[in-house]
């Protein structure tokens, strides 16, 4: 249990630092690569063909690693109603049943996307023209799965909580 | 009975995104469409080019908040207008709302700028319950003008001009503004004392301080209008802008906290485009569904014209307002009461005004207004305690938007 603990609190590190790390590299590109756009088209009439797409693709990957990075502090918007008028126990349980359900979906939505590149990656789709487009898709299946990972934990600490075993915690 | 169920688990708490993706699988199992549906809609967020503008603005709004603009955008308006009656009251409004546009409404107007303005207030003699309800409510002020993230999402998703949107909110923007700033003079009439003399000395030295953070409104606007730049571009340069002078320049913001802001503004942006990316596809269902038809023939009968539609769309928007944030609101219901409203003849970029200027409001309506509670967090007091101190101020909002919806050529002057 200990040794189980210990790898769910290294692998949160990892995460964090993996996190900041693409998020950084993504939001410098992209505004590096628009600003090198708007200079290369006001002031020397030239351009990439790719700039374009691959800023759309960026912004998708931001999106993506960005609601990881939020579920693992379970801050997705929400409608928090319950938050300021139940009682601490009941919240509890209230938060066990939104977490479970959010995983669930969490997971289709992954085996779903998992079957949209699969299909992607069979027909040789391409993107940017050359790069087989599952590459780049398949931040949705890896978002996603990494969402559910999230959520579960919290189902976890939750059903941890109501079991009244905080020992846990404290490790953390 | 589906619905029903994912309609309790969003009010216990759930987030949206995990809804409307139940929701959109349910409509595509039912109609025995592929589920991958949901992932290719999903993709379908990398076919919006204008999309690029939400994180960079988001990014330079943070980053804005994180440096010392906020104290220098205060002295500007303070040495400006600090000399009239209740001068402090305008100042607060005015900065908040430039802050807003750049922020998106996100509440980070009131942690940035509250600390700031509440203990000056007070200072100044203002009543505590007075300023309770001024931050509060000024934190969603500036949703209006450009370049908000709510203005971009809703030209996104209703397919609109950008460009005509910006300018469609000067003006609405601009009444709420001075229905705020009319109300805090008339409350605040016995405090005669103003809180500085005129001087052209600190007018000079405030503007030379604040000189690299007011050219960017005229950055921004300037380079959309006159055509030099796309909105997103206007974006890119606005974050690099930003980024160049409080990094490097001003160096009040050192190379080592950029990941933690980049960390906290792609927080924000990647909930907004997970809710947006989820919608797509409930949106299509829905659609295909024949939702908007239905919904038109449903109130059809119960409108006969557009008075009274626009009477039933702001009591909507008023529920609506209560019970979602503004950008769930605005991918969730645009889609389909765009086409019914412009049945009756409602111009879409007034549609957009008054969405969002109705919304604006919901952020200081219980039970789940988001400025009601970050106020409370911020400035430890109970939530229904700056509820009724937001009242006067929620009241005066309400007129502003009344005039807004019923005098479309406010909005619409501009974009003509």
């Amino acid at each position: 249990m200990a040794r189980l603990s210990r790898t769910v609190t290294w692998l949160g590190k990892a995460g964090i630092a993996a996190e900041n790390t693409l998020l950084v590299i993504l939001l410098v590109g992209m505004v590096g690569l628009s600003v090198l756009q708007i200079v290369l088209r006001n002031f020397f009439d030239m351009g990439f063909f790719w700039t374009d797409e691959l800023l759309r693709l960026m912004v998708l990957w931001v999106a993506v690693v960005g609601a990881v990075a939020a579920s693992r502090t379970d801050r997705h918007i929400s409608i928090n109603l319950v938050d300021n008028y139940l009682g601490e126990k009941s919240l509890v349980v209230a938060k066990l049943f939104v977490h479970a359900f959010s995983a669930a979906i969490c997971a289709l939505v992954t085996w779903f996307s998992y079957d949209f590149v699969q299909t992607s990656h069979e027909y040789g789709d391409i993107l940017l023209g050359g790069v087989p487009a599952w590459w780049l898709q398949i931040v949705l299946p890896v978002g996603f799965g990494l969402i559910c990972y999230r959520y579960s934990l919290f189902v976890v600490a939750d059903v941890l909580e109501i079991l009244g075993n905080r020992k846990r915690g404290e490790g953390e | 009975m589906i619905l029903v169920l994912l309609a309790i688990l969003a009010l216990m708490g759930a987030p949206l995104f995990a809804i409307i993706a139940a929701s959109a699988m349910w409509g595509f199992s039912k109609e025995s469409i592929d589920l991958q549906a949901i992932a290719i809609e999903f993709y379908g967020m990398a076919e919006l080019p204008i999309l690029l503008a939400i994180p960079l603005f988001t990014f330079a709004g943070y980053l804005l908040s994180e440096s010392g603009a906020p104290q220098r955008l205060v002295r500007v308006t303070r040495a400006l207008i600090g000399w009239m009656p209740a001068g402090l009251a305008i100042v607060s409004l005015l900065t908040c709302a430039f802050f807003t546009a750049f922020t998106g409404a996100s509440g980070v107007t009131i942690i940035a700028l509250g600390a700031l303005l509440v203990p000056a207030l007070k200072e100044a003699g203002y009543p505590e319950r007075f300023n309770m309800g001024l931050v509060t409510s000024a934190g969603s002020l500036g949703l209006l003008f450009a370049p908000s993230l709510p203005l971009i999402l809703y030209g996104v998703i209703a397919e609109v001009s950008i460009e005509k949107l910006f300018l469609a909110g000067l003006l609405p923007g601009f009444l709420m503004l001075v229905f705020l700033s009319g109300y805090s003079v008339w409350k605040n009439r016995a405090i005669r004392t103003p809180i500085s003399e005129f001087s052209w000395k600190e007018v000079g030295q405030a503007l030379w301080q604040a000189k690299w953070e007011l050219p960017l409104p005229f950055l921004v606007l300037g380079g959309i209008y006159s055509g030099y730049f796309a909105i997103s571009e206007a974006a890119s340069v606005t974050a690099l802008y930003v980024l160049i002078v409080d990094a490097l320049v001003l160096r009040e913001i050192s190379l080592k906290r950029l990941p933690g802001i980049i960390r906290e503004s792609m927080v924000l942006v990647g909930g907004i485009l997970l809710i947006l990316g989820m919608s797509l596809a409930s949106t299509n269902y829905m659609i295909d569904a024949g939702v908007p038809q239905k919904l038109l023939g449903a109130i059809g009968g119960l409108v006969d014209g557009q008075l009274s539609f626009l009477i039933l769309l702001l009591i909507f928007l008023l529920i609506l307002g209560a019970i979602l944030d503004i950008f769930s609101a605005i991918v969730l219901v645009v889609p389909l009461i765009l086409p019914v409203a412009m049945q009756f003849g409602v111009d879409p970029v007034h549609l957009g005004i008054i969405f969002l200027a109705t919304m604006q409001l919901g952020y200081i309506t219980p039970p789940v207004g988001l400025n009601l509670f970050i106020a409370s967090y911020r400035f430890e007091r109970p939530v229904l305690s700056i509820y009724l101190d937001t009242l006067p101020f929620f009241f005066f909002l309400l007129a502003s938007v009344l005039v807004i919806t019923f005098w479309p050529w406010l909005s619409l002057f501009l974009t003509r």
